[in-house]
């Protein structure tokens, strides 16, 4: 009996010592944590697919008794979503295809010009303390570490691990998410009526053109009404009414101050049950106030593990703060995280990351 | 070979083949169902049980095997939820401690108070290693909702737990 009681505190202390030593080597990203997890998986996936087959009835009839009702609503739902979006579809492809010929004009690059592989998610954290999910691409399609990873939507998360057929994507809602991003501001509503003679000296932002134009023509009046529509994320449109007299025309230049002002910060996940925040926002004067609504995408830049201008998501709430301290954006995704099935995982790496041959 | 035979016959090697089965059901099936959104955690059932049945030491050499197991699975680091589950066990073998012949109900209401002491132990164990964030007012509901799910599932729980951890005498 004193025997096995000895044996028993032995193991106790040698298996809390080895967890000791593995949290640490795990915490320095050490292979060898890698290396026993890679073994324990080829042990543990057979197993585990077997359960998944026998168990799958259970799942569909829980799903079936508790969500039947609705799936239905979202059905409708989603049908009407569909209808309304069918139209705005063809509008924002041909606004997509501009904006990226624009880009690659100018040498900029575009999500266009990146390899990208589909997922499909496999799995979910099975604890409640981590906010991961797992898809069935891994090392052998070329995903590596850090990589960001999209649906349809927007951004989902980056890759933190990978194994050859399988990786681990922590979602943006986790934790230990951070990731710099860029807040595209709208400039505030304006509506300007500017009333201007044709020889006098014309304000900015209306020049009027006339095409026979004379030294010593009479006093004409122009009435231009210039009015701002506010889009959340998009240049705003103005529209030029021009009066009498017929025949003349005018050339509307945006003021550079009407145009979406991008400030850069970094979002952080806190936890399925509260939205993400950005925090480092700059509160400098020039970028205003910013607005509820407003897009959230990924800043870019040499060191940032995701490229430019991916959405993330849209200011829910602006949490003001005193003194100099920028204010910090809550952020409702644009990705529905809860509902995640097929994924695209950007190929990319940032040139400091790049391995040189 | 009868060494070989011992090993094979030994309640520590049954107990890492039902580990297998039993973290193949969490990966699986009370991954997907998620009742207020909370997986419960039969893990930690097993690991609970097994010390309200055999005290602290075989609590927490199980809770210790069981979280190893569990930790290589998880993104998180290898080795904190060994030490979680651990404490976990080692805190429901106290019962026995306290009380030579407990009850059904001391057993039930002991499985109740570790399960929501154990899903405590881990965001803690996240925080003291530097992952921050999981101490939040949504740990109260998660607590709450694994221990009465670890509360229902208990008498299979402990069916299986004493099958399982019985010392038998290998007859050859």
């Amino acid at each position: 009996m004193a025997v096995a009681q000895s044996t028993r505190r032995r193991a106790i202390i040698l298996l809390v010592l080895t967890s000791i030593i593995l949290v640490t080597l795990d915490l320095q990203n050490s292979s060898a944590t890698s290396g026993l997890r890679n073994i324990f998986g080829a042990i543990f996936r057979p197993v585990e697919s077997t359960t998944r087959v026998i168990t799958r009835p259970i799942s569909n009839a829980w799903y079936g008794i508790f969500n039947y009702n609705d799936v239905l609503d979202e059905n409708d739902r989603l049908r009407e979503k569909v209808a309304q979006q069918q139209g705005a579809t063809v509008a924002a492809a041909a606004s997509v295809r501009l904006a990226q010929e624009l880009l690659a004009l100018n040498g900029l690059p575009t999500l266009a010009g990146i390899n990208a592989v589909t997922a499909q998610v496999i799995g979910e954290s099975p604890t409640n303390f981590s906010q991961t999910i797992e898809i069935n691409q891994g090392s052998e399609s070329g995903i590596r570490v850090g990589m960001p990873v999209l649906n349809a939507a927007g951004l989902v998360g980056k890759v933190t691990k990978v194994y050859g057929d399988r990786s681990v994507v922590m979602l943006i809602t986790d934790p230990d998410f951070a990731l710099s991003i860029k807040v595209v501001n709208s400039p505030r509503q304006t509506t300007t009526t500017t009333i201007a003679k044709s020889n006098a000296a014309v304000p900015s932002p209306v020049v009027p053109v006339e095409p026979d134009a004379t030294q010593d023509s009479e006093i004409s009046t122009t009435t231009t009404t210039t009015t701002t529509t506010t889009i959340a994320g998009f240049t705003p449109s103005v529209t030029t009414l021009p009066a009498t007299p017929a025949g003349v025309s005018s050339i509307t230049v945006p003021l550079a101050s009407d145009l979406a002002i991008r400030e850069t910060g970094v979002i952080e996940g806190r936890g399925p049950s509260r939205q993400p925040t950005v925090r480092f926002i700059s509160n400098a004067v020039r970028f205003g106030d910013i607005q509820v609504g407003v897009p959230i995408v990924t800043a870019g830049g040499s060191r940032s593990l995701a490229p430019p201008d991916i959405l993330v998501g849209t200011v829910s709430r602006v949490v003001e703060r005193l003194g100099s301290a920028g204010p910090v954006l809550e952020i409702e995704p644009v990705a529905d995280l809860t509902n995640l099935s097929f994924l695209r995982v950007l190929l990319y790496q940032p040139i400091t990351e790049k391995v040189t041959p | 070979m009868i060494r070989f035979l011992t090993i094979m016959s030994s309640r520590w090697t049954r107990l890492v083949l039902v580990m297998l089965v039993v973290l193949s059901l969490q990966t699986t099936l009370f991954t997907e169902l998620r009742p207020f959104g909370v997986a419960a955690q039969l893990v930690l059932l097993f690991v609970v049980v097994s010390g309200s049945i055999n005290g602290v030491a075989i609590g927490a050499l199980t809770g210790l095997i069981a979280g190893l197991m569990y930790d290589f699975i998880l993104p998180t680091p290898v080795g904190l939820t060994s030490l979680t589950l651990g404490l976990a066990g080692a805190t429901a073998g106290l019962l026995l401690y306290f009380f030579d012949q407990p009850t059904w109900w001391m057993r039930l209401v002991t499985v109740v108070i570790v399960s929501v002491l154990g899903e405590i132990y881990y965001p803690l164990a996240q925080t003291v290693v530097g992952l921050d964030g999981w101490l939040q007012l949504r740990m109260i509901k998660v607590a709450i909702v694994v221990a009465i799910f670890n509360a229902i599932l208990s008498p299979l729980a402990l069916l299986i737990c004493r099958w399982t951890l019985a010392e038998r005498k290998l007859s050859v």
